[in-house]
């Protein structure tokens, strides 16, 4: 499972304009919404539904929101660094300004964990988050996201 | 008169050195007991120093009045939820353990240095009690903080196990002075007065000073003096009636420290100050004591003892006393290495020359090589080991910012100021809409040297000072709130798991949404319900189990319930190729069965 298979050049964000967790989530939902063709409110829902049972906010910075939907046939990745830095909730309580969401199918049982694994070990690599903070580009960060995984690979 | 003020001069400035030295001992990894021992040594005969002390007798009284005041100060500061988490493994590891380990050492003594039964059990004895002060001492000095059952264990098991060895040198040394004597019977009741007598007196004494202590008004500082003179009067009072002393000074610490009481900090701090005292004087005094250029002739037995002490008594007595409690092999291997020797084997063994034993010193010579050794390689590893068996967990929110101010005459709120530090979760939200612990209430806000009016302060700034009146139970909450955010990497803020889950999260919806093999009857369960199930009676932060692929991690425990799960999605894989191998063949046959009873289900299914 690789980064790759997971988001296109047209699944990154690079400069998300959003205030709150809530208005973050829908905004992602909206846009996973264009690229799955799933509607928008289902998915929203899906990662409501998830932040119940702990915040996806893993520290530093980053978010992984995920979640299932039945209707997909693959796992979709979408990533969206932020214009600012908001409140997510994080364990560590400090504002987030990396999202990778992350969809999967119905089915998708290991491979779930998996992509989740992969995207939390990339985004845990110091070197790799201050280079995607300092990138304003979708290309330059689908580039970043994407050559990481030679280095990382394990 | 001359001779006197150059006794206080060089007993003041010994003092005041060591605790210097002390400074320096935290920046290079030198164990801090070493250095007061290495200082002692260096006065004293062979060293620079050349001061010519063999007191015994002097060593023993001030020994005795040192580790009675450690002895109080360590219950004084053991919470009754340690208490609980450890008392019967403590037990365990006290009597079961203690007398493993004696047969043991002993054992080895007989075989490699030729000594008697009695003799060698004796050396057994005097090295047979632990010293978790030094343990904790050292892990707080890496900035390490370890698995909570593992810690109350040890601390637990070091201050009841003082008393049993005092108790076993005592009884052999008396069987040595009086040869031919049965003592069977007799033994079993000293034991018994000892012990119950002690428990007795602590209980009942420490309950008569949490009394006297909220029933009279006297000068603040007056509070500490008072208990800690009752509390060496309680050690020698239950001493004097035949009953064990350092049992009762204990167990009137820990009676005292749990209930509510006038001048908590008073009485608390200068305890603190008192026992680090009296481990200086006691490492300072056993340092002159010792002629090293004794020790060389003896040198290879005692160094066998000390190996054997380490690898074998250790490790057996801590299996056996652990056999009917669930600990883990990271945990017992950790509590077997540990077994830290500090002053108090010493200390027993200045009682055989005392008592005039032949060849007295031999113990003296042997347990003090042991207790170096000790201090040397497991002070040096703590560090690496707790690391290396992952029991570290992530250190609680620091108090540093957090000034305690005892009320006069009120015994159940504490006042308590807090310097507001930059990015803690008191800055993060309006003033107004601040949540406190339960019964906590904001007495006064200061900013720049004056005190704010409460209505007019919109948010909290770093550097205001904020003076809270609250339970003493809720500090822990209140740290949280006011303590700067932990700036720790991810890595490790990851330690107990990526992801968090709430206690109460369904498992169903967990099973469904992770793919995780979760069976239909505990699908109805929380997941706080289902680790409970899973885990052990005693559940501490740090534990964790396997779940299919990923590892369940307890994050948060509110009292003993679990509130916050961490979820680790790439769970480390077993250190020791033998526990990978295992846990592997586990998985496989897990899987197995599994394909068999899908097998024979599915086959009873086809045909209807």
């Amino acid at each position: 499972m690789e980064i790759h298979d997971l988001i296109t050049t047209k699944s990154v964000v690079a400069a998300l304009r959003v205030t709150s967790k809530k208005q973050a989530l829908q905004e992602l939902a909206k846009r996973a919404a264009q690229i799955t063709g799933i509607d928008e409110r289902q998915i929203f829902d899906v990662l409501l539904e998830r932040e119940k049972l702990g915040t996806t906010g893993v520290g530093q910075g980053i978010a992984i929101p995920h979640g299932k939907l039945a209707p997909l046939t693959r796992l979709y990745g979408l990533f969206a660094r932020l214009d600012r830095p908001i409140d997510f909730e994080a364990i560590d309580e400090q504002p987030v300004d990396l999202i990778f969401l992350l969809l999967a199918p119905e089915s998708a049982g290991a491979d779930h964990l998996k992509a989740l694994a992969r995207v939390s070990r990339l985004l845990r690599d110091k070197a790799t988050t201050t280079k995607l903070r300092g990138c304003d580009s979708a290309d330059g960060l689908y580039a970043l996201l994407t050559e990481a995984r030679a280095s990382n690979a394990a | 008169m001359e001779a006197a003020n150059q006794l206080i001069f060089f007993g003041a400035l010994l003092v005041a050195t060591s605790i210097l030295a002390g400074l320096f001992s935290s920046r290079l990894g030198v164990p801090l007991l070493l250095v007061f021992l290495g200082i002692g040594m260096l006065v004293g005969e062979d060293g620079p120093g050349g001061i010519p002390f063999d007191d015994y007798a002097t060593t023993y009284l001030v020994g005795s009045i040192a580790l009675a005041v450690i002895l109080f100060d360590g219950g004084l500061h053991t919470s009754r939820s340690v208490f609980r988490l450890a008392l019967w493994p403590a037990i365990s590891l006290a009597t079961v353990g203690v007398l493993v380990s004696t047969a043991v050492v002993g054992a080895i003594a007989i075989l490699v240095m030729g000594a008697s039964t009695l003799e060698g059990l004796l050396l057994g004895a005097v090295l047979a009690s632990t010293d978790a002060a030094a343990v904790f001492l050292l892990l707080h000095a890496h900035g390490l903080e370890i698995n909570r059952r593992v810690s109350a264990t040890l601390e637990t098991e070091s201050g009841i196990n003082d008393p049993m060895a005092v108790f076993l040198v005592l009884f052999l040394v008396r069987m040595l002075q009086n040869p031919g004597q049965s003592l069977t019977w007799f033994a079993v009741e000293e034991f018994l007065v000892q012990m119950l007598g002690g428990a007795a007196i602590g209980i009942g004494g420490g309950f008569a000073l949490t009394w006297i202590v909220n029933r009279i008004e006297i000068a603040t500082g007056l509070y500490a003096i008072l208990v800690a003179a009752a509390a060496i009067a309680i050690f020698s009072g239950a001493n004097a009636i035949g009953a064990s002393g350092f049992l009762a000074v204990y167990l009137a610490g820990i009676v005292l420290g749990n209930r509510p009481h006038r001048a908590q900090h008073v009485i608390s701090r200068f305890h603190d100050g008192l026992a680090w005292l009296a481990q200086i004087v006691m490492f300072l005094l056993l340092g002159l004591l010792v002629t090293p250029s004794h020790l060389v002739k003896g040198l290879v037995g005692s160094i066998v003892i000390a190996v054997a002490l380490m690898l074998a008594a250790r490790p057996l007595a801590v299996w056996i006393s652990l056999l009917p409690f669930r600990f883990n092999w990271r945990e017992q291997s950790f509590i077997a290495w540990m077994g830290l020797r500090g002053a108090v084997p010493i200390f027993l063994a200045s009682i055989p020359i005392l008592a005039g034993l032949p060849q007295g010193h031999i113990y003296f010579e042997v347990t003090f090589v042991a207790v170096l050794a000790s201090l040397l390689i497991q002070g040096w590893t703590v560090g690496p080991v707790a690391r290396w068996l992952g029991l570290e967990v992530p250190a609680q929110p620091d108090t540093r910012e957090r000034r305690e101010l005892d009320l006069p005459g009120v015994v159940d709120r504490e006042l308590t100021g807090y310097r507001v530090t930059q990015g803690c979760g008191a800055t993060r939200v309006p003033f107004a809409d601040l949540v406190l612990p339960r019964h906590a209430r904001v007495v006064a806000v200061m900013r720049e040297g004056s005190v704010l009016d409460q209505q007019a302060v919109t948010t909290l700034v770093p550097e205001d000072y904020v003076v809270v009146m609250a339970p003493p139970e809720q500090l822990l909450a209140l740290d949280k709130l006011f303590a700067p955010p932990l700036d720790l990497g991810r890595r490790e803020a990851a330690g107990l798991g990526e992801f968090v889950l709430h206690g109460n999260a369904p498992m169903s919806m967990l099973a469904e949404l992770y793919g995780l093999p979760v069976d239909a009857a505990d699908q109805m369960l929380t997941l706080a319900q289902y680790m409970r199930r899973q885990l052990r009676d005693t559940v501490v932060i740090g534990d964790r189990m396997r779940l299919g692929s990923v590892d369940l991690v307890v994050r948060e425990l509110d009292d003993s319930i679990i509130t916050g799960v961490g979820l680790e999605l790439d769970p480390q894989e077993e250190r020791l190729p033998v526990l990978r191998a295992w846990r592997r063949l586990r998985t496989l046959t897990g899987q197995l069965g599994a394909r068999i009873r899908a097998l024979v289900g599915g086959g009873g299914g086809a045909r209807p």
